[in-house]
């Protein structure tokens, strides 16, 4: 008894560390393949500890200095390359989008769920299931009449044609989050604070959103992680660099095969930063905020 | 006509909440109405690039011609297979992760902590990262297996067309796992201790337990996961695009990529838009039962 115990707490762990390594390994291999030159990379079998370790693919990317040994394949390549450049450029925009996307989402999405939550006005129930229900559309059927209404709209290659699509996408998750959020918060607080001659705004800012720090903490992380994530929507609305985010770079930068291999991985690591991050810091909200997405109606 | 009078303080609320509402009314508004007439108006219209200038009426014809193609029934051929694969093995994974991770080991925490990384990064880096470890030339997992002795000289995986399905759902189940460990942790950890002290008192093994008590309590868990990501799986397109483009011979051209390929490389707008509502209406039917089947539970009390 006390042996087949201890065999299942060892196969147990056995089981967990494949699992991690299943999970871990990919960034691994990215992360060292961005400190490698590229001749390493490509050794048959591969150097599993890295013998030879560089920071000539991140100079390039920071800089535009060619890594060692590098021209010799060719001028063309370095052209192809040379885009992995705009990795900065495009981080910055995506950044600016998301965060933006994130405050809109906070301001128009909590105002709009609080007033669900709380008040009756005629329409309000239709009004909430329209907005939950324009979800059921899927993306790639929406695409191109998305790319009319933004060109109608002058808004082609801009922030604001990423910031529309991405908050309306968003919100109905952010309102419907919110709204269920609010619902389980009792009104006797706010109630005293309006009778104390709050108005509503007043109330929602001073005695609601503090008690549901942990739901706006959750709303900001997912919206923000969806706009910086999103990709094919990036992808229709930009055109260049002036707008386009890191996914579509990145992705359009490796899927040339020419490409060098150690440059895109720096570009890689580089975009999964600020995700990662934001993951490890707002873990226990997205978790939560996760399971309640996919499981509440 | 009678006039509603409101009493004034009522009015000044209504008022304030149609303030509030309106601004994600009217933007959703925009983007989910034009686009629904226009998939409908389109898709019964003639609309091909090189003639933007007679868009004549066709009725049925680009809903039969889609249906009718061959690319059609490959699409949702590979897209079911693609589903088949990725569900169970999303869902078995996740079940199994989620038991490691309700452990109290040091593990376990750890594990805690990292579990949510593949599902944090765009899809497209992951798509990327995969394609790398696949890759003919350079890839990891070549590299692996010629270590280990198991091949004499790479493989190109992502060219060959049933290797490279089975490597884009290797992708995919690594991205989709955190969401279904996660989700059954929650439900794990929503049983109560005392069914299973009940049940060690009648004195089931560890086996019976997680047949008799933990497997039967997570059956609504389960389904909302297969539902879910069955949905996920047929709209699946970043991956596609960048680890395999489609390719080889159309292999890995899902539903979803195919309808990409039909509007923004063919520009068969009238056709795409009709292959967008046939897509649109499957699925609708996925969410129709999802949302039956999570008014049906009440399983969370988050």
């Amino acid at each position: 008894m006390r042996r087949a115990r201890r065999l299942g707490r060892v196969l147990g762990s056995l089981l967990g560390l494949a699992v991690a390594a299943y999970i871990l390994v990919p960034f691994l291999w990215v992360a060292l393949s961005s400190i490698q030159p590229e001749k390493e990379l490509f050794r048959v079998p591969p150097n599993w500890i890295p013998r030879v370790l560089t920071t000539d693919n991140y100079r390039f990317v920071f800089t535009g200095q060619f890594p060692a040994g590098y021209e010799e394949t060719g001028i063309a390549r370095g052209r192809i390359s040379e885009k992995a450049r705009d990795a900065l450029p495009a981080l910055r925009n995506s950044t600016i989008v998301a965060v933006t996307v994130a405050m809109a989402n906070l301001i128009l999405g909590t105002m709009a769920a609080y007033t669900f939550s709380r008040l009756r006005f005629p329409g309000a129930g239709p009004l909430y299931t329209f907005v939950l229900a324009s979800r059921l559309l899927p993306p790639m059927a929406v695409a191109i009449p998305y790319y009319l209404i933004i060109n109608r709209l002058g808004l082609l290659d801009r922030y604001a044609a990423l910031i529309l699509v991405h908050s309306v996408f968003t919100l109905p998750f952010s309102v419907w989050f919110l709204t269920l959020y609010f619902r389980r918060v009792p009104p006797d607080m706010e109630e005293a604070a309006l009778v104390d001659g709050c108005t509503r705004p007043q109330a929602l800012l001073r005695v609601v959103a503090p008690m549901t720090a942990p739901a706006l903490a959750a709303t900001a992380a997912f919206s923000f992680m969806f706009s910086y994530n999103d990709f094919p929507f990036a992808l229709f609305v930009t055109s260049t660099i002036r707008s386009q985010t890191i996914p579509v770079i990145v992705a359009n930068t490796a899927i040339n095969p020419d490409v060098s291999f150690g440059v895109v991985a720096v570009t890689v690591v580089l975009t999964m930063l600020p995700p990662l991050a934001f993951a490890m810091i707002f873990r226990n909200y997205i978790t939560r905020g996760l399971i309640a997405v996919t499981t509440t109606r | 006509m009678r006039a509603v009078v409101l009493p004034r303080r009522r009015y000044r609320e209504a008022r304030y909440a149609y303030a509030t509402v309106l601004p994600v009314v009217l933007l959703v508004a925009l983007f989910t109405i034009y686009p629904l007439l226009f998939a409908f108006v389109t898709s019964l219209r003639e609309v091909v690039l090189y003639r933007p200038w007679s868009q004549p009426f066709v009725g049925l014809k680009n809903y039969l011609d889609v249906v009718r193609s061959e690319f059609f029934a490959s699409a949702w051929v590979h897209t079911l297979t693609f589903v088949m694969g990725a569900v169970p093995l999303a869902t078995v994974l996740g079940f199994a992760i989620a038991h490691l991770l309700n452990g109290r080991t040091r593990l376990a925490a750890w594990l805690n902590v990292t579990i949510l990384l593949p599902w944090a990064i765009p899809t497209v880096i992951s798509g990327i990262i995969w394609a790398w470890i696949f890759n003919s030339s350079y890839g990891a997992f070549n590299g692996a297996l010629y270590s280990l002795g198991l091949i004499n000289s790479y493989v190109p995986w992502l060219s060959r067309p049933r290797s490279a399905l089975l490597c884009v759902l290797f992708a995919h189940v690594w991205k989709e796992v955190p969401l279904t460990s996660i989700l059954y942790l929650a439900a794990l950890q929503a049983i109560p201790d005392e069914l299973y002290d009940a049940a060690r008192v009648d004195g089931a093994g560890g086996l019976a337990i997680l047949r008799r008590v933990t497997v039967p309590l997570l059956i609504p868990t389960t389904l909302i996961i297969v539902v879910y990501e069955t949905m996920v799986g047929i709209v699946t397109f970043d991956l596609l695009y960048v680890m395999t483009g489609g390719g080889p011979a159309g292999a890995t051209s899902l539903i979803s990529y195919y309808l990409y390929n039909s509007m923004f490389v063919s520009y068969n707008f009238g056709q795409g838009a009709a292959l967008a509502v046939l897509l649109a209406a499957a699925l609708v039917v996925f969410i129709l039962v999802y949302m039956r089947l999570l008014r049906s539970e009440e399983i969370y009390a988050t």
